[in-house]
């Protein structure tokens, strides 16, 4: 077990941003902490990395107490922070230099690791620049190379991807499976449900500071009673129509609003087959048809009662 | 790794464009303000020292030959002149006390006597030569009368005195008021020393920057980090400070002296103590860096004007109304570092001084250790 933790309780006050938490992490795992703002990912991260001091609960990580003075976990370990922290006054290759320095003594070493690290980003026609010079998404890739640049063997990411356009985002989840493949583990904290669900191995969905639920993105979809969502534009649909579309088999829920009708399954094989057979057999008259795979966001629906980006 | 992290602070201390103009910068413009603003004082600060004294005339005046004398040889006219005297009856010279013409009026009789409207620098140059006199007086009489064999070789020790004017030489180099300015514009250098080791501080906790949190998180030990980060700021600022004595010395001919490694000395412990400062106010004050900063700005900005930046009396009413003010302000302790220098040939009293800067640095630096010790936070 690379990470463990276990009944961790952290207040702010008379906020309690960590109520009773736990979460395992394997080695080899992408495992996503998936939750709103304010859910207590980055606390949970905080105390994990022995920054945040908590009032209850166990943090074990490589098998060791972490502490503060843990260094030989901390050698083990890069952190990618959600707010950029590196040095405006010193130049893309130098603040990679500069943190990976602080593990990694060997100078020799150090120089190739630090243009693997730029290699892996796509940073090289950028090293001589100042952070301030950079793009927010460039910036952001800076900010993971100084993170990873002494290939730890656990990298914790926490919302690495907030601000950034939809084609660094890519660049960077990919980068992160790549790392993975490589042997990193990997801990990865958002509230976009879609990265979680398109990288993580195994995911944690957090709540009030509580873990809601934990497992694979298939394993959490099981949870709820839901299958898939058909959704058709119908510009007329009568009110005894829906009545008997509710009335088809494994339909949990219909509703029409906005030319649109939403119908919700349990389950079953055929069932926009059947939704389009009775649309013609009643003339219907209908244009697009889409259907819907339920999210990780109806999961946290059903178990929250809130949607994730409340 | 001490190598690494100090190498690369100084890269990122240097490189602070805004730091580097309030710490290096302004001292010069600063200084270059004073010398063009209030040159012409030490000119008039020097006629200033003839100090104006009404004796009034009577009988037991007539009669104290000795003080006659003193008090003319000390107001004969040229470079040594120390008084000036108007011998007038009681009323004229209460009327000159009391416009100010006169800062005291001597007293003769069985004591002598001095009457002040206000006390200052001129009052007390009064008392003292009155003082002596009086402790003169009474020492001849005493040997005289316990031992009438010694009075030959009493005048002639006497006689061996300088004038009043050399006994208060000056360590081999001329007075000059001046000098008080920029004593206190160097104290303010060594105290801006500490906007470099609040940077450090902030760059260093976690709770006040994400590169805190990411260094804090790295397997490097704190304290040697602090170390590196520290001697980084040191390194800065005393070579701003020495920029600052060139500047001062051979751009504006102004004179220290000549005990340069004392001066140095002086102001190695000055930056010590900024430095120190900053740590302490980063450290161990709650709040964002917003108000540390202010804190520190407005903090570094009273010491030096207690220690008589802004005016230059100040440093003397704290000396002598609040002294104990004087003994902890570090602004205060650095320019009275540069005075004893320049004023006395003993070392005593810049002994006394440095070591009160390095005990204040120490203790400041064993606070923040203590803050930065518990290296979880709160709340990040």
């Amino acid at each position: 077990m690379l990470i463990s933790v276990h009944n961790l309780v952290k207040r702010y006050g008379n906020l309690l941003a960590l109520n009773h938490f736990h979460l395992q992490v394997e080695r080899g795992e992408i495992v996503g902490l998936l939750g709103p703002n304010g859910s207590g990912k980055t606390t949970a991260i905080n105390c994990i990395l022995a920054l945040l001091k908590y009032d209850k609960g166990e943090i074990k990580l490589f098998g060791k107490p972490m502490t503060p003075q843990a260094y030989d976990s901390k050698q083990k370990i890069g952190l990618v922070m959600q707010n950029v922290a590196v040095f405006d006054e010193l130049r893309v290759e130098e603040n990679i230099d500069y943190f990976c320095g602080l593990y990694i003594r060997d100078r020799a070493r150090r120089r190739l690791l630090v243009q693997e690290a730029i290699d892996f980003v796509g940073l090289g026609d950028f090293c001589r620049f100042y952070p301030k010079k950079l793009s927010g998404g460039l910036l952001r890739r800076l900010n993971i190379a100084c993170g990873l640049a002494h290939k730890p063997e656990l990298l914790i990411f926490d919302e690495p991807t907030v601000g950034v356009d939809p084609q660094s985002r890519n660049s960077i989840l990919e980068g992160i499976r790549e790392l993975n493949r490589r042997g990193a583990t990997v801990v990865y904290t958002s509230h976009y449900m879609e990265e979680v669900e398109q990288l993580c191995s195994r995911i944690v969905i957090m709540d009030q500071g509580k873990t809601l639920a934990t497992g694979t993105t298939e394993e959490l979809k099981a949870l709820i009673n839901q299958g898939e969502t058909i959704n058709v534009e119908i510009y007329m649909l009568e009110p005894e129509q829906l009545a008997r579309i509710r009335q088809l088999p494994h339909v949990t829920r219909a509703h029409y609003a906005h030319d649109r009708l939403a119908v919700h399954y349990d389950g079953g094989e055929h069932n926009l087959l059947e939704l389009l057979d009775y649309l013609k057999s009643q003339d219907i008259s209908f244009s697009r048809v889409f259907s819907e795979q339920p999210t990780l966001n109806d999961v946290f629906l059903e178990i929250t009662g809130r949607q994730l980006r409340d | 790794m001490f190598g690494h992290v100090f190498s690369y602070r100084l890269k990122c201390l240097l490189r602070n464009r805004e730091q580097v103009f309030w710490t290096l910068l302004f001292p010069l413009l600063l200084a270059t303000f004073f010398y063009f603003a209030f040159g012409h004082l030490t000119s008039e600060r020097e006629k200033f020292e003839t100090v104006k004294v009404a004796v009034i005339d009577n009988q037991a005046y007539r009669e104290e030959v000795h003080l006659q004398q003193m008090l003319a040889a000390l107001s004969t006219e040229g470079e040594g002149q120390m008084l000036e005297l108007t011998v007038t009856d009681e009323a004229e010279a209460e009327k000159l006390l009391e416009e100010g013409a006169v800062a005291g009026i001597v007293t003769a009789g069985e004591s002598v006597g001095l009457t002040v409207k206000q006390s200052g620098l001129k009052q007390s140059i009064l008392k003292a030569v009155l003082d002596e006199y009086a402790y003169i007086v009474r020492t001849t009489a005493g040997i005289i009368s316990e031992n009438p064999a010694a009075a030959r070789r009493l005048v002639k020790e006497l006689e061996k005195r300088p004038t009043y004017t050399e006994a208060v030489s000056f360590s081999g180099v001329p007075p000059d008021t001046m000098l008080a300015y920029f004593y206190a514009l160097i104290a303010m250098a060594c105290l801006y020393s500490s906007f470099w080791s609040l940077q450090n501080t902030i760059d260093l906790q976690a709770d006040l920057s994400a590169r805190g949190a990411r260094r804090s998180a790295a397997p490097t030990h704190k304290l040697k980090v602090v170390l590196s980060d520290t001697l980084a700021a040191l390194t800065i600022s005393f070579a701003e400070v020495l920029v600052l004595l060139v500047y001062l010395a051979v751009g504006l001919q102004v004179s220290f002296g000549n005990q340069v490694g004392y001066i140095l000395l002086t102001c190695l412990a000055g930056c010590l103590v900024g430095v120190s400062f900053g740590n302490l106010i980063g450290t161990v004050i709650r709040g964002s860096e917003g108000i540390k900063r202010g804190i520190l700005i407005g903090g570094s900005l009273t010491l030096c004007y207690l220690a008589g930046l802004m005016w230059v009396d100040m440093k003397y009413i704290i000396a002598t109304r609040v002294p104990l003010l004087a003994y902890i302000n570090p602004a205060a302790l650095i320019t009275d570092a540069f005075y004893s220098l320049y004023i006395f040939d003993s070392h005593h009293r810049f002994y006394l001084n440095i070591g009160l800067l390095c005990l204040l640095s120490a203790l400041m630096s064993l606070l923040s250790f203590l803050r930065l010790r518990g290296e979880r936070y709160g709340s990040i």
